[in-house]
């Protein structure tokens, strides 16, 4: 079996976050847009990995895996807190920060 | 056998990753992403990424996605605005993501080569992890424990 459809699965998971980041403005849409883009880095070193018969990227995965959880406890917890300050979860309502 | 599972899979895994990212239903996106994660696990499975593919079922579907829908739950969806659709930013995200899209494939056409079709189970994965790679495994234990204690600091009620 070729990596090919393994890297136009990863590019098509990779180009759709992205276009999930720039249109959707709600944020917990937004995180889900950037757990396919992380997704889509996994595919694409799990298939290098077999690529090369080197286990050392699929080993990274773990890491890209405990990185995503850090990343989605900590960026839900700022969610629910500004929630709670502004009543919305709309990025367009997040302007206090703006000099 | 291998590349029907494959192309079954990886085809349930970007429909269902397009369903999470147009729909505007934050549940259901929510629902459609862990589908779509577990198709995932799916294709791991079929190129031979055993432990992976456990992994990915384990952590992205049962651990981060459910986090997700727990954050859902303190927000009051019936009282959000419908979210507004902006023509332009629908535009630029299409050329800016479709460029993208083209580019990597471009960019991956000259690639040669098959996958080795050997299985990589949990104890092949083991050794490398707890010998060479020993330091960055704790660096990582000590990532989630600040992030755990970061979370709940931030999203503590303050009296």
């Amino acid at each position: 079996m070729s990596v090919y459809p393994l890297f136009i699965l990863s590019a098509f998971l990779f180009s759709l976050g992205f276009f999930g980041v720039i249109l959707r403005r709600n944020l917990i849409s937004l995180f889900f847009s950037l757990e396919l883009i992380l997704n889509s880095a996994n595919v694409l070193l799990v298939g290098f990995s077999k690529l090369h018969g080197n286990p050392f990227g699929e080993l990274f995965v773990f890491f890209v895996l405990a990185v995503a959880a850090a990343e989605a406890a900590v960026g839900l917890a700022i969610v629910v807190s500004l929630y709670r300050f502004k009543k919305s979860v709309n990025s367009e309502d997040y302007t206090f920060l703006r000099w | 056998m291998k590349e029907v599972f494959f192309f079954f899979f990886g085809l349930l895994s970007a429909v269902f990753a397009l369903m999470a990212v147009l729909n505007r239903n934050l549940v259901k996106g929510g629902v459609s992403l862990l589908a779509s994660f577990v198709s995932l696990a799916g294709v791991y499975f079929t190129v031979g990424a055993e432990f992976i593919g456990i992994v990915q079922v384990i952590v992205y579907g049962g651990a981060i996605i459910v986090l997700y829908l727990f954050a859902l739950l303190t927000v009051d969806l019936k009282s959000m605005k419908a979210e507004p659709l902006r023509l332009s930013f629908l535009f630029a995200g299409g050329v800016l993501s479709g460029a993208l899209f083209l580019i990597i494939l471009y960019a991956g056409f000259f690639l040669e080569g098959s996958l080795s079709s050997n299985v990589s189970g949990a104890s092949d994965l083991a050794r490398p992890l707890f010998y060479r790679f020993l330091l960055p495994f704790e660096v990582v234990s000590v990532l989630l424990l600040v992030a755990t204690i970061g979370a709940v600091a931030v999203a503590r009620r303050e009296e």
